[in-house]
């Protein structure tokens, strides 16, 4: 049997822990039980590594309803060819285009991840600063303009739409221009 | 720039000493982790890669030495002994996943050592800023100053709902890793430090040992970092870093005053042993010595030790790391013969301080 934490050496210490009633035996060799445990015992619990955590996650979903099904993910991504069986693996993305291949999936693991977070807030690097401040600027707008409409200055309304369109041209030949380059 | 002089000299300038709450808060390190369009990850990248990736990152950076008022050297991990980059790793200017990496990598160090551009760690792009003292604020601009500069010239990988695309899904956002270095002897003899980090894991930070994860702090020096990247501000981790850090802070040195209130004797006679060992003892463990000297730093912040130079202490932390050993021993040397050695620098520097302080304070006016 091999060493339950770090995978290489043979285990040679057997752990022995209550929890709720339960015992559980983990098995470590002499490095890591030292080095895990005086800590291990009082705030560790579970050894999970991310990639377990990755892909326990996972087999949560597989078990909610339809939904899951019929948006089925790529099973691998286009630009390096890492599957999204690897990315559960080793816990980690192959290329930057991955974040794309398995978009639909990765709200689950971010909320896990970031304290229920899904989208980045603050800094881009320049042009996209640009655009998301464009962006942030439309949905403003849009909502002024709902509430001018609820209230029936339909006037002020008219004007908020004017001025969203423009912004949203604004944003549209800026796109272009990103993908030119 | 030669790479002796990162390698021989165990002093970094966030050992310095200074800084605001230098007695509890040793260091600050900010870690922005950036990518490049176009190339996979290190995880997954071939050597043709990485090869341009170091190239481009290299040649921005030692271009904007100006710009930035910096003076860059840069430093090709693969050129350097087995022995140099584990004493790199030890005064924390590369990582031990840049040392061990297969592929071109290099790390791009300041004249200070207070910025440290690693690429081609896990990501293409690491930047890291270690400041003495808690300067949070002061390191990410530092930080940012130089992701500005990269971003005008390379194209970083970024995604509109993600933010910045980094190969661990634990760093995608704002790629911030914030933390500081706290010295907290007092809230761990008083046992207070597991209620503390379990506090704090709820505020989406962590707190861990000074060496890795589970590990138990060494010399009770531990580490205290944001956990989340995404949905949260550059700013707003910051904020939050800072205040649970000066609230720590504060619960460090009210349990400080009442160990000294309550149990004066008890730990003066533990911190002057504690010296003693330093200064007499013949065989050295790290544990050991991490402890004596976490001891005898506590007594000089209370007052109760006076004639010890703390940045003396600070240098002892690094250099009696098993890397920094066997540099200035010149020759490799077994765990046993390390702890001998180790015994040796620690009695001869702790001396060796003490004189040069009197010699200072008495005669010589430099």
């Amino acid at each position: 049997m091999i060493c339950e934490n770090c995978k290489q050496r043979p285990a040679k210490v057997t752990v022995t822990q209550v929890h709720n009633g339960e015992h559980f035996e983990r098995h470590y060799c002499e490095v890591c039980a030292n080095s895990l445990h005086p800590f291990y015992v009082e705030y560790k619990q579970d050894p999970l590594s991310l990639h377990q955590l990755l892909s326990n996650w996972f087999n949560h979903t597989d078990q909610q309803p339809m939904q899951q099904v019929q948006k089925k993910p790529p099973l691998e991504c286009e630009a390096c060819g890492w599957s999204i069986q690897r990315f559960l693996d080793e816990g980690k993305f192959g290329c930057a285009s991955c974040y794309n291949s398995f978009r639909g999936q990765l709200p689950t693991v971010f909320k896990r991840l970031h304290n229920g977070n899904v989208a980045h807030v603050g800094k881009a690097p320049g042009a996209f600063g640009e655009k998301l401040a464009l962006k942030k600027r439309i949905e403003t707008i849009r909502l002024q303009m709902k509430e001018a409409i609820e209230t029936e200055q339909f006037e002020q309304a008219a004007t908020l739409r004017d001025e969203a369109r423009e912004l949203e041209d604004k944003l549209a030949t800026g796109g272009e221009e990103t993908h030119v380059d | 720039m030669s790479i002796e002089r990162f390698l021989d000299n165990s002093i970094s300038s966030w050992m310095a000493g200074d800084g605001e709450h230098s007695d509890i808060v040793m260091s600050t390190r900010i870690r922005l982790a950036r990518n490049l369009n176009g190339y996979r990850f290190p995880l997954a990248f071939t050597e043709d890669e990485a090869h341009k990736i170091d190239q481009s990152v290299s040649a921005t950076l030692l271009d904007a030495n100006e710009d930035l008022q910096m003076n860059f050297s840069s430093i090709q991990i693969k050129d350097l002994s087995e022995l140099s980059r584990q004493v790199l790793v030890e005064k924390h200017l590369i990582s031990p996943k840049l040392a061990n990496s297969p592929m071109t990598g290099s790390s791009l160090i300041s004249d200070d050592e207070a910025v440290s551009v690693m690429v081609n760690e896990e990501d293409h792009i690491r930047i890291q800023c270690l400041f003495p003292g808690l300067q949070i604020q002061e390191a990410y601009m530092q930080a940012d100053a130089i992701d500005r500069v990269l971003e005008k010239e390379l194209s970083y990988a970024f995604d509109e709902q993600f933010g910045y695309l980094t190969s661990c899904p634990t760093n995608t956002g704002t790629g911030l890793r914030a933390s500081v270095m706290m010295h907290l002897p007092a809230l761990t003899i008083t046992k207070q430090m597991n209620r503390i980090i379990t506090i704090i894991s709820r505020l989406g930070m962590v707190v861990r040992g000074i060496y890795g994860e589970g590990s138990e702090a060494l010399g009770n020096v531990y580490q205290v970092s944001n956990q989340t990247t995404l949905g949260k501000s550059e700013e707003d981790i910051i904020a939050d870093l800072q205040s649970i850090t000066e609230q720590i802070i504060q619960k460090e040195r009210e349990a400080r005053d009442a160990l000294l209130k309550h149990s004066a004797n008890t730990l003066e006679d533990r911190l002057y042993r504690s010296l003693g060992t330093l200064s007499y003892a013949r065989i050295m463990t790290t544990e050991e010595a991490a402890k004596c000297l976490s001891d005898v730093r506590l007594g000089i912040d209370m007052g109760l030790i006076e004639d010890v130079d703390v940045t003396i202490l600070n240098e002892c932390m690094v250099f009696m790391q098993p890397g920094f050993l066997q540099q200035y021993a010149g020759t490799t040397l077994n765990t046993s013969e390390r702890d001998l050695f180790r015994a040796k620098l620690l009695r001869e520097r702790l001396q060796k301080g003490e004189k040069m302080k009197t010699k200072g304070e008495n005669s010589y006016d430099v």
